[in-house]
């Protein structure tokens, strides 16, 4: 048995992956997940319309922040405002005794919102939007569909393109008279066609098993949907490049996965989040999606609402997807990758 | 004549290991030409370099006249080592592929495969499996052909019939390359290239190999002892069966040093095997 140990660690000090997952990582988890694991918002981005607006906003506590004071505005500017995700909270001065909406969406600002307006009893109305009895898996399902895509897309991929590796036959393919497009996108579409079914599927049951409302536009969240996918199965493509074997290209899934559950906005609000950690949550494709499905879904928001997500994707998209082209590109082509430089 | 596969003081290096060493031969059309070697020896290596898949450190490696470019690889085939089949799909499927692939039809199957056309390749034995990546290679008619190790694992019908092919893909002009360390593959060539420690170190056929290396053929009933001593002794030493044979050397100094070792034993002299002259070739 001694033997055995001895082999099992002198194999495990080589296998700097295994190492750092078992070191590193963890220190790394807690440390960004400490920080991160807040349900608390401090400050909630408050927008004041109608007359009494200046008046109202300087009586506010602490936990409402001011962004938008617009005494001369009506009750549409502000739910406008609050289906574009621009403010969590509005009150409207306009009725009597003022109406507080708030962003039901947004379920862990809701709530302090909520709880804080109750205090002043009938010296306000509230009103909680597009999520009223504040129910969690309203908020949850949405971001879900994404994390679940991301799963199996991610894994999947990288799976398929390593597994071509490991049986020699990427070789074959690099010596047929394809262009390495053909064969990412040959490779690829099949994936893309099977995560679009399984997004589909996912959202329907999402809908039907939780009663989530679908107030937005299908096209628009097919849309946000697709481009997602192509973040996705970009980062399996991404990952292949780097993993020789299956085991390796699920370790380095699994590492791309756990920063998005939790960073992306998904479970914490980035709103509790310190700016310290909170950065990565911007460089995360789910933290987007997660934006636009409660938007489309919940919000009903349109795309002027939600050109920033949306644009953000595209972006990504096109970055993880060409660095995973001139990746899988190098491995498939070394000798026409070198005659084009 | 222009050569189907080149290369040009052809090295490459992985770190500070170099795994071929400028190295340098021509495969005219018609020919069929063995890189022969021990494991290690660069073979692969370089073919890799011909087909494409690796880029050299230094010097070329021309596939038809040219760098491995997607047009030169329409008229290459390339059997890999590890065959480079879809084990979960079919012989059929298989072979589909591979003809949409190079942009023919494809040529059905042969007699030995046509039994088990529907059947995974995952489930057919291993020299079946060889001839369909042979036959993958073959559907688009290649001017130059690379093989690794075409017939390893293959029984000897199977390897019959294989080289049986070969030498009919030669005749019809295609240039052919075949990386082995099987001396039965090897004497199947035209001509033959030994690789040792990244270098071509000899060159020719069999016979221009073999030259007048001779081997002293030791028969005795201590033949371990006698392997060891010789061993010892500094002499190149081989097995076969149980008498050893001792490459490139006098039958009067292998004599003196049994003798020395109170071994007794009958000594021939015979002409040397390939696989001898290769062993004594490859001496660092």
């Amino acid at each position: 048995m001694r033997a055995m140990i001895l082999k099992e660690f002198r194999e495990l000090r080589r296998d700097k992956r295994t190492m750092a997952m078992l070191i590193v990582l963890p220190i790394l988890l807690l440390v960004v997940f400490g920080y991160a694991a807040n349900f608390n918002v401090d400050t909630i981005r408050t927008a004041v319309v109608g007359p009494s607006a200046d008046q109202v906003a300087e009586q506010l506590p602490d936990l409402f922040e001011v962004t938008i004071n617009e005494p001369d505005e009506t009750t549409d500017y502000l739910t406008d405002l609050l289906v574009a995700g621009t403010v969590s909270a509005g009150l409207d001065t306009t009725t009597q005794p003022p109406t507080v909406y708030v962003d039901g969406s947004n379920l862990f600002t809701a709530q302090p919102v909520v709880s804080a307006t109750n205090a002043l009893g009938d010296a306000v109305d509230v009103e909680v939007l597009f999520n009223p009895d504040l129910t969690t898996s309203w908020v949850l399902v949405p971001p879900l569909t994404g994390l679940i895509l991301m799963f199996i897309g991610v894994v999947i991929t990288a799976i398929g393109l390593v597994r071509e590796r490991e049986n020699g036959t990427l070789e074959q393919l690099a010596v047929m008279p394809l262009r390495p497009s053909t064969v990412i996108l040959g490779k690829i579409t099949p994936y893309f066609i099977l995560a679009a079914v399984d997004m589909v599927i996912v959202t329907i049951l999402g809908i039907t098993l939780f009663d989530v409302p679908f107030n937005g536009n299908v096209g628009l969240f097919a849309a946000g949907a697709a481009l997602f996918l192509f973040v996705v199965l970009g980062l399996g493509v991404l990952i292949s490049t780097v993993s020789q074997n299956a085991g390796q290209a699920i370790q380095m899934a699994l590492m791309v996965l756990l920063p998005q559950i939790l960073l992306s906005g998904m479970i914490f609000p980035l709103d509790a989040i310190p700016w310290g950690v909170r950065w990565i949550s911007y460089l995360l494709p789910l933290t987007y999606y997660t934006e636009l499905s409660i938007g489309v879904m919940l919000r009903g928001a349109g795309i002027e609402a939600l050109m920033i997500p949306f644009i953000i994707l595209v972006v990504m998209a096109a970055f993880i997807f060409s660095a995973a082209v001139l990746r899988f590109r190098k491995d498939l082509a070394p000798s026409a990758a070198k005659a084009a430089s | 004549m222009t050569a189907v596969l080149e290369t040009r003081n052809l090295v490459k290096r992985f770190g500070s290991f170099t795994a071929v060493d400028d190295v340098n031969y021509l495969v005219g059309p018609g020919e069929v030409v063995g890189l022969l070697g021990a494991n290690g020896a660069g073979k692969t290596t370089t073919i890799r370099m011909l087909a494409g898949l690796l880029n050299p450190t230094g010097g070329q490696a021309l596939l038809l006249g040219g760098i491995p470019d997607r047009s030169a690889r329409r008229r290459l085939g390339y059997v890999p080592q590890g065959l480079g089949l879809y084990a979960d799909l079919t012989v059929e499927q298989n072979l589909a592929f591979t003809a949409e692939a190079f942009g023919v039809s494809s040529s059905g199957l042969p007699s030995s495969l046509a039994g088990a056309a529907d059947r995974l390749v995952s489930d057919i034995p291993l020299g079946l499996q060889r001839q369909l990546a042979f036959m993958g290679a073959l559907q688009h008619a290649p001017d130059v052909l690379i093989l690794d190790e075409p017939t390893s694992g293959v029984e000897p019908l199977g390897a019959a019939r294989l080289w049986d092919r070969i030498r009919s893909e030669a005749e019809g002009g295609a240039g052919v390359l075949v990386s082995t360390h099987s001396m039965d593959e090897a004497i199947q060539c035209d001509r033959l290239l030994m690789m040792a420690q990244g270098r071509i170190v000899a060159e020719g056929t069999e016979r221009q190999i073999v030259g007048d290396t001779t081997a002293v053929e030791v028969a005795t009933d201590t033949w371990q002892e006698a392997f060891s001593v010789l061993a010892h002794s500094g002499f190149v030493v081989t097995l076969a069966g149980r008498k050893v044979r001792v490459v490139d050397a006098s039958p009067g100094a292998v004599r003196t040093s049994l003798d020395d070792h109170d071994i007794s034993a009958t000594v021939t002299e015979a002409p040397a095997t390939l696989e001898e002259t290769m062993a004594l070739i490859a001496q660092p």
